[in-house]
């Protein structure tokens, strides 16, 4: 996998940049401003590209706003955003906008494997949503019991569905079966009355849904 | 310019020789007049004569000047004349030149003080007086007639000349519409003097009461002639010519010296009290003699004939009379014609009365004084001690205009409270400044005080609200430092210490629980930073009001409905908001046992309003040192109201209002 990075904390790029090149990944480009990483992601058309949300010269959301373009100008690029903290709103509006795209807690770095495994899953056009975000998606809303109707376990599955891993993922997760897995999972398309989708057209499902109900 | 500064001294000059002349009795020219009458009548030519040459030294184009030269000159040609014609020419010339003595002075009241007509249509005025005056002397000088009493004998020398033939018997009628002519004159230049009066300001309406003073003397000439005439009549004794003449006299010498302080403005300013006085005293002299004519002429029918004891009486009542009716006299005259400082003070008064009653405010008492004081450029300024600089009524801080106008300080025991500009005419109208002054004393104190109030107030307003704004810069930097430097840190750490684990040689397996451990620890240290920030000030809030309370809302544990706009306000005032919201449901989840809680907010002119219900126990207060208290501080900064409104029982409502540029 052909990927840059955009973080202008150069200790914690060359970190990310090593467990990556350590995975067996090429990184191709490192940068520490958005402009930057526009120029370099048209250059290079990468697999992925790694963007930390806050970057110079304002530290507001200009890594956010990079992706976005991304998205727009290299569908083929897939774009993981790393942020300091948790918005919801954008990273669901982005999530859900389509495949090939992530949102993460920086602090996710640290759990390497998870940290490797959305990464890939983000460049194959699969999605990732940091747990924080989608914890806050699964609060009940106000009109609406839907949510209250699923089991416990249910809701664990539908908030690892949310968050874009596979039926395989869940499973590893959870130690539980594959089947078992398909079996909450049609449970609970059917109880939200979402259709059986598949793949990542089914996290867009869950998300249209969590968004409809928040 | 030279020529014509030595024009006015041949004039001068002229004058002062013929009048020596005169005096000197070189011509026998002062026939009718009694011999003690003869200084005043040197001084009635010597006065216009040298105002008129001291103006022209100054100003030779000064046509004022050059009136009153000309206007001495006039009459004092008889004497020369007299003593090269003889005696005929002597008496003829005195019969006719006489009305140049009322001449100038018309002349003076059409163009004084500027040397101008008030306006071109004047000039028809001007030419009708100048032809009365003009004909009357030549017909005077032509008239045939003979002299009498006294020179009876002397004969006239333009007895039966051929242009007095031409109209025979009819001559001695042509003076007639020509003295009324000169009469029509004489009220026309009083009509120019009032006009003047009512149409200048400052200086120029001082020099014109100058002259009002002076040529009021003239229909007082002419009531006092009557009266005397009467007062005569009822006597037996002819005083009538013995009042007249001196009185013209008078009334030349007043008109000059009334021109000459009115031009060299040295004392000018004394005119009020001079016009009180004499007003006083025409009065109490008026009331005088009438009480000794009519004494007098009633003990004498009762008594019958004139005794010396009639005379004593009335002279006893009259004197005894002089110093009350004095006093009531000048009472009656302040209260009448001291008008302006009588209006100006009850003006101030009828002021305070109002802002007693509320229905001014004590603020406005610098338009008050200008009225009062007849000056709409008046500008009262309040000395605010603190700041050391002068504020207007508005609360403006200003220096004093460097400008014409002049300053009077007001103050009490030594301490200044304000200045007041005027117009600098005012300062010699001590009588009208220091009394409508100190009727105001209280009310500019009083609009002094709030002024400073006002002043110290909205800069304690301001300093709370820079403080307020100075708070969340430091709490957006702390919040910035949070994240992107300490929690970049401890992550960069982190992915190290991984980096470390994964390359760990086989033999070093041992190690990896441990720093499985360590990675734990920085992660929960993360955790902790991103809380501690999150506090400090959301960084949702980069996004607005409605992004940060939508996500407030989503990590509640409760349902909670979000009607935000997605407008902008100032980063502040958004933040202030946010933490209202952000406690209000705090204490609604923790204390309130709420199940639901609704968040709103609206702009509306000008005013961000946020309204946080919940379903609880109601009852809530806010205490002091509670979370609410200080946001309810924290809103009042920002010049906005917090209002929390809690039935036992029905829930909660926190209502805040805040102000918002956009």
């Amino acid at each position: 996998m052909r990927i840059v990075i955009a973080d202008d904390t150069v200790l914690l790029r060359e970190g990310v940049a090593g467990l990556l090149e350590d995975a067996g990944h090429t990184v191709v480009a490192r940068v520490g401003d958005a402009e930057a990483l526009v120029s370099v992601v048209a250059e290079h058309e990468p697999d992925l590209a790694i963007v930390d949300v806050r970057m110079p010269p304002t530290y507001e959301d200009e890594g956010m706003r990079a992706a976005a373009e991304i998205r727009r100008r290299h569908p083929e690029t897939a774009v993981l955003v790393l942020s300091q903290h948790v918005e919801s709103n954008h990273a669901v509006e982005l999530v859900g906008s389509g495949g090939g795209f992530g949102y993460l807690l920086k602090d996710r770095i640290l759990d390497v494997d998870e940290f490797l495994e959305a990464a890939e899953r983000v460049s194959s056009g699969g999605s990732a949503l940091d747990p924080e975000v989608v914890k806050q998606l699964l609060v009940p809303q106000a009109g609406d019991a839907t949510l209250d109707q699923l089991t416990p376990r249910e809701r664990e599955v539908l908030g690892l569905m949310a968050e874009g891993r596979t039926n395989a993922g869940i499973a590893k997760h959870l130690w539980l079966t594959e089947r078992t897995v398909e079996t909450h999972v049609s449970a609970i398309l059917g109880k939200l009355d979402v259709s059986g989708a598949d793949g990542h057209r089914r996290v867009l499902a869950v998300l249209a849904y969590l968004r409809s109900a928040a | 310019m030279r020529g014509l500064r030595i024009a006015a001294w041949a004039v001068a000059i002229a004058t002062y020789l013929f009048i020596t002349l005169g005096a000197l009795g070189v011509a026998d020219a002062f026939t009718e007049v009694p011999v003690a009458y003869v200084p005043l009548i040197i001084v009635a030519f010597l006065m216009p004569a040298t105002v008129g040459l001291v103006i022209a030294i100054h100003q030779p184009r000064n046509r004022i000047a050059w009136i009153l030269l000309l206007g001495a000159l006039g009459p004092t040609l008889q004497l020369p004349l007299a003593v090269l014609l003889g005696r005929g020419w002597a008496l003829q010339l005195d019969r006719a030149l006489w009305p140049i003595l009322y001449a100038w002075p018309v002349a003076v009241a059409f163009v004084f003080p500027n040397g101008k007509l008030l306006s071109p249509r004047w000039r028809w005025i001007v030419l009708g007086a100048a032809a009365s005056f003009g004909g009357f002397i030549a017909v005077a000088l032509f008239d045939p007639a003979a002299f009498y009493g006294d020179d009876a004998a002397v004969r006239n020398p333009m007895e039966g000349n051929a242009v007095a033939g031409v109209f025979g018997g009819a001559y001695a009628w042509l003076s007639l519409p020509l003295l009324l002519g000169m009469l029509g004159s004489l009220v026309a230049g009083a009509v120019a003097i009032r006009i003047r009066l009512r149409r200048s300001v400052g200086i120029e309406r001082l020099q014109t009461m100058w002259l009002a003073w002076s040529a009021a003397l003239v229909p007082l000439t002419l009531l006092l002639c009557i009266s005397s005439g009467l007062l005569g009549l009822a006597l037996g004794i002819t005083i009538a010519e013995w009042i007249v003449f001196p009185l013209l006299m008078l009334i030349d010498i007043a008109v000059a010296a009334s021109v000459g302080i009115a031009v060299g403005r040295y004392r000018l300013y004394a005119i009020e009290r001079l016009v009180n006085r004499t007003l006083v005293y025409a009065v109490l002299t008026a009331l005088l003699v009438s009480a000794f004519a009519g004494l007098t002429i009633g003990l004498g029918v009762l008594v019958g004939g004139g005794s010396e004891w009639i005379t004593a009486v009335t002279t006893l009542v009259v004197a005894v009379a002089f110093l009350p009716l004095r006093r009531r006299i000048q009472d009656m005259v302040d209260r009448r014609f001291s008008r302006a400082r009588y209006n100006g003070v009850r003006r101030v008064r009828t002021f305070e009365d109002e802002v007693r009653e509320g229905r001014r405010a004590p603020e406005e008492i610098g338009a008050v004084l200008a009225e009062a004081l007849g000056d709409p450029s008046a500008d009262l300024r309040f000395w605010l001690p603190a700041t050391e600089a002068f504020a207007a009524a508005s609360g403006d801080l200003a220096d004093l205009p460097d400008d014409t106008r002049a300053r009077t300080a007001i103050g009490r025991d030594g301490a200044r409270t304000a200045v007041l500009l005027h117009d600098s005419s005012l300062l010699h109208r001590r009588d009208l400044l220091n009394g409508v002054l100190s009727a105001a004393t209280l009310s500019i104190e009083m609009a002094r005080l709030r002024v400073e109030l006002r002043l110290q107030l909205a800069e304690v307003e301001a300093s709370r609200a820079r403080i307020v704004e100075a708070g969340y810069e430091e709490r957006r930097r702390l919040e910035r430092d949070l994240h992107d430097g300490a929690q970049q840190r401890l992550v960069s750490l982190g992915v190290q210490v991984r980096r470390l684990q994964r390359g760990l040689p086989r033999g070093a397996a041992v190690l990896s629980p441990a720093l499985d451990r360590v990675v734990e620890e920085i992660g929960g240290a993360i955790g902790d930073l991103r809380q501690i920030a999150a506090g400090v000030r959301p960084a949702r809030l980069d996004d607005g009001l409605s992004a940060a309370l939508v996500d407030l809302a989503r990590s509640a544990p409760i349902p909670v409905d979000v009607e935000v706009p997605n407008e902008r306000v100032q980063a502040s005032v958004e933040a202030a908001a946010y933490f209202v919201a952000c406690e209000a449901l705090t204490n609604a989840v923790r204390y309130a046992s709420a199940s639901r809680v609704s968040m709103r907010a609206v702009r509306e002119n000008g005013t961000l309003l946020v309204s946080i219900t919940d379903d609880g126990i109601g009852g809530a207060v806010v205490r002091r040192g509670s979370g609410l208290a200080g946001l309810q501080d924290r809103v009042a900064a920002h010049g906005g109201t917090l209002a929390v409104s809690s039935p036992r029982g029905r829930g909660t409502r926190v209502e805040v209002a805040i102000p918002c540029a956009s």
